[in-house]
């Protein structure tokens, strides 16, 4: 390999261990992230010294004192040209990945610099340590590209899904689509390379905004040969995930699900998600304000939760026993058991005062309004399979089109659940990868402590050991909370915002690394890992998905349905010989409520006999006879020689 | 600089009757020390082109012709001293050719000329040193040219002597230079300075000397006045430079810059070329050679008005090496 350029230093500019500066002519391949590899001209300990580094700033003078001397050379005139071109050079600041050996530790002394062949960005990048064969744990994140190098950066699987190091962080600006795709470029990495010796893995995604995540079982429109070419460098099958389920609550009036993957060609994955009062009682603090509930409230959630739900509750105050299984049956007790305070002139019952029990029944009964289509009145459930994941699946769970109360219920209530299944090893897989978009909404810097940021904090800080990563974007780290971005051992970054780069968070980066994150290409990415010493820039495919945008052409939104074809489409779910006609005829008598109710619980069931099944939850009813009008014989007639009848 | 002085060192330790002492490597240049400078005069040459001095507009357009660039630099410092205050000076000449090739310079050839030497009078530092010299590998030029001197002598006179044979090294390493040039090229070549010393060069139609100070200026004093006020552009007609001691070469003022306002030697060359290759075509289209290297300017070098960058460059590549 031909020598790229020579190092320099100066009194003014002095190299140390862990800067250096080389010069190098004026055509040289080398840019702003160019990884190069330094010979050292004297040996140290017996060893000639190799440093590896990373280009992070460039400079380019002349020998021109005052740009008046240019001016003055050419009389003003611009295109005037010289027969000279003036002495011009090419200095470039590296920071150090590495010296070889480690020790001792001394600057960077003069040599020669070469481009980083491919063996030398893994040796630069400390990949030889996790990509020996028989302990690969490398997951390609994109390729490295410089001159005619072209090098596969793998991450350490250790270090990005744990247990030494976990979370990814990803930044950029919205719009550029970097942030998803590179989730899902990496995601589907992660499913082709993750080592089967380390357990197995799957992911849940939120889908927070837009139709992002809706399409990931379905192929990309088009993939550019350099995006094949990039699958097959970086040996990832160029093929949208195999097994994609969805998730998604029913809209406000219950027909449909509410989510942009609705229509028919795509319902065979897409699962209804709704939870009852038991589920919900579980996480009401993350829907009732701290201001609203105080200590009082608080008590007596604790005692509605522990001593009612789900039991046969008898007290003197109520007419009889209750058990409350639903937002339903406990609308009913607090009327009643208001009701009995009332006849009794009670103030207070069991402590609790009345005032009390009505804010509380307020705040309790209005969250099946405030997340209507997740909360059922009746209590039916229908989950995520939490105890059966399936290895390398993707569980999406629809949020976009949620009240943020209810988009805040769902993921607070499927991490505890992840996060109690993993604890007990019952998830069905030993490592689940949350994916969180808008990690500034839901973990911001500032503003108040919520049960979703506590929720998130303790993942970033404690996940690891349980096999919970948590994959989050956003567009501005720094108004994300720094003990999240902070525990993420991997951070990516596509292209930034300059403001957001202005921040204290980015002064570590050099102003020339800085203007590059800002004007970086879509799919190109800056990698920040902890074996790599500095970030690196590399690129990554297209993924091999429907993009949101394209999904939403190609499948379309179907049609608010009316409840007969509601129905009948969730049924065909689970028994294609259900029909519209017969929907109509077995529903034509039951009011909606008692139809939406009875479709709940068969798709909770999923029984064989779907028809049969469904007829049973409907009321029975006792068909209507129509009786004949006869003429009745008169019980005695009169004589016809008697008048009076006698 | 610190190799020699490495060497002479070892050889004060290794023999104390000699008598030296030697110095720091940061002494300062002789060539920044004050000289006794020789008057400025008035020399009358002998017109080839007219009858008189007078001056012309150079025509036509100013278009790059030069093909490379030489000049050479120096540098002397005191390294030691001997005996009653004897001086040896280490002095480095280089020289170099900058070619020019898609308007950008580099080396011919690949090599400048570059030599290191100790200066000192041979009869005065004594043959014991001079033994000890030899044996360590340092070259020693003797400032007396071989001429017999054992008399005392002022130490300043001493480093003068040695300034002055630094710098017939350095026009020597020139010269070597521009004869090579001109046995193996058929391209233009700018000199810096005359070239009427050398004999290959002085005689070439390819090697162009351009004279930037005017201590001596070959006018009669009633053409002063047409030098002095030579226009932008313009030149003077040419005259023939003759010496006993030199060739003869074809020469001609040229102002390259608008005096106006300023002193009225500013922005004024004075060109030679080879007696035989002159004629007032091949005047004027050396002219508009150098008038082309105005741009880009040799600034932040004081003699920016004069100097072409290309020579520039040559300096800034010797003082970089050497």
């Amino acid at each position: 390999m031909s020598i790229l350029g020579r190092v320099v230093a100066t009194e003014r500019r002095p190299n140390t261990p862990h800067e250096f500066h080389f010069w190098t002519a004026l055509d040289s391949p080398v840019g702003i992230g160019t990884i190069v590899r330094v010979e050292g001209l004297q040996p140290v300990n017996g060893h000639i010294p190799r440093v590896y580094g990373v280009v992070t700033e460039g400079f380019g003078y002349t020998d021109l004192e005052s740009p008046l001397h240019d001016v003055l050379g050419h009389d003003g005139i611009p295109d005037d040209v010289a027969p000279t071109r003036r002495t011009e050079i090419r200095l470039y600041t590296a920071a150090v990945l590495r010296h070889v050996p480690e020790e001792p530790l001394q600057p960077v002394g003069m040599g020669t610099v070469f481009l980083a062949s491919d063996e030398d960005v893994a040796t630069a990048l400390r990949m030889d340590s996790y990509l020996k064969a028989g302990a690969h744990t490398g997951i390609p994140v994109g390729l490295y590209r410089a001159g005619a190098t072209k090098s596969p950066v793998y991450l350490d699987a250790d270090f990005l899904v744990g247990p030494e190091a976990a979370h990814l962080n990803i930044s950029g600006v919205s719009g550029l689509a970097t942030k998803t795709s590179a989730v899902e470029w990496l995601l589907a990495s992660i499913f082709a390379h993750f080592p089967a010796k380390k357990g197995r893995v799957a992911a849940v995604c939120f889908n927070v905004k837009g139709p992002d995540l809706c399409f990931l079982d379905q192929p990309a429109s088009k993939l550019e040969d350099a995006d094949l070419a990039l699958y097959d460098e970086l040996g990832v099958p160029s093929e949208p995930f195999r097994d994609v389920h969805y998730y998604a609550p029913y809209t406000a009036r219950g027909y449909a699900l509410n989510t942009l993957r609705s229509n028919e060609a795509l319902e065979h994955n897409v699962h209804p998600l709704t939870w009852g009062l038991r589920e919900v009682l579980q996480y009401a603090e993350v829907l009732l304000n701290k201001d609203d509930v105080d200590a009082k409230a608080d008590a007596l959630i604790d005692f509605i939760t522990e001593r009612v739900v789900n039991q046969d509750f008898t007290d003197p105050m109520l007419t009889g026993a209750h058990r409350v299984q639903s937002f339903g049956d406990l609308g009913r007790w607090f009327s009643e058991l208001l009701r009995g305070m009332e006849g009794k002139n009670a103030e207070s019952w069991r402590t609790h005062h009345v005032a009390t029990i009505r804010k509380v029944r307020n705040r309790l009964t209005n969250i099946s309004t405030r997340c209507r289509g997740l909360v059922t009145d009746d209590g039916t459930v229908s989950d995520l399979p939490f105890g059966q994941f399936a290895d390398r699946a993707v569980y999406v769970v629809d949020v976009a089109n949620l009240e943020e109360d209810a988009q805040d219920l769902i993921f607070a209530r499927v991490v505890s659940q992840l996060r109690e299944h993993l604890e007990k090893r019952t998830l069905g897989v030993e490592h689940v990868i949350v994916f969180v978009d808008e990690l500034n909404k839901y973990a911001p810097s500032d503003g108040p402590d919520t049960y979703v940021r506590k929720m998130l904090l303790d993942i970033a800080e404690r996940g690891r050991y349980l096999g919970l990563v948590l994959f989050a974007a956003q567009q501005f780290r720094s108004q994300v909370h720094r003990r999240v971005v902070g525990n993420s051992g991997t951070a990516l970054f596509g292209r930034m915002d300059p403001d957001e780069l202005a921040t204290p968070g980015y002064a570590t980066l050099a102003p020339a690394t800085r203007t590059k994150l800002s004007t970086l290409e879509k799919g190109q990415l800056m990698v920040r890992h902890p074996h790599f010493a500095q970030p690196v820039f590399v690129r990554f495919p297209r993924p091999a998905v429907l993009s949101g945008r394209e999904g939403v052409e190609r499948f379309p939104q179907a049609e608010e349905p009316t409840l007969d074809a509601a129905i009948t489409r969730s049924l065909r779910t689970l028994d294609r010989a259900v029909t519209l006609d017969w929907v109509q005829d077995t529903i034509a008598l039951a009011d909606e409520d008692e139809v939406l109710r009875a479709r709940n619980r068969t798709l909770q069931a999923k029984p064989d006999d779907v028809r049969a099944y469904f007829r049973a939850q409907l009321k029975r009813r006792v068909q209507g006879e129509t009786v004949p009008n006869r003429t009745r014989p008169a019980l005695k007639t009169a004589p016809v020689d008697d008048p009076y009848g006698f | 600089m610190r190799d020699t002085l490495r060497g002479l060192r070892a050889i004060a330790a290794a023999a104390p009757a000699v008598g030296m002492v030697t110095c720091g490597v940061g002494g300062s240049s002789l060539e920044i020390a004050p000289v006794d400078a020789e008057p400025p005069r008035l020399e009358a040459a002998a017109p080839i082109e007219g009858d008189a001095l007078v001056a012309r507009m150079v025509p036509g357009e100013i278009v790059a012709g030069f093909a490379a660039f030489l000049d050479g630099i120096q540098t002397s410092k005191p390294a030691a001293y001997v005996r009653s205050g004897v001086p040896l000076v280490h002095g480095t000449v280089a020289a170099v050719i900058r070619e020019r090739t898609a308007r950008t310079l580099a080396t011919w050839h690949g090599a400048p000329v570059v030599e290191r030497r100790l200066y000192a009078p041979a009869d005065l530092v004594g043959a014991e040193l001079v033994d000890h010299l030899g044996a360590a590998g340092l070259s020693l030029v003797d400032t007396l040219d071989g001429k017999a001197d054992t008399g005392a002598r002022h130490p300043q006179e001493l480093l003068a002597l040695a300034r002055t044979a630094v710098q017939r090294a350095r026009e020597q390493a020139e010269i070597k230079l521009a004869e090579a040039w001109c046995l193996s090229e058929r391209r233009p070549l700018y000199i810096d300075g005359g070239i009427s010393g050398s004999g290959a060069a002085a005689k070439s139609a390819y090697a162009v000397g351009v004279v930037k100070s005017h201590k001596t200026l070959y006018a009669s004093s009633g053409a002063v006045t047409v030098v002095t006020s030579l226009p932008k552009g313009a030149r003077t007609t040419a005259f023939e430079i003759r010496s006993p001691r030199r060739t003869t070469v074809a020469s001609w003022y040229l102002r390259l810059r608008d005096a106006t306002g300023r002193e009225p030697l500013f922005g004024l060359v004075r060109v030679e070329i080879a007696s035989s290759a002159f004629t007032v075509a091949h005047a004027d289209l050396v002219s508009r050679w150098i008038l082309a290297e105005r741009a880009p300017l040799s600034l932040p070098d004081k003699r920016w008005s004069t100097m072409a960058y290309g020579i520039r460059d040559c300096e800034e590549y010797l003082r970089a090496i050497a």
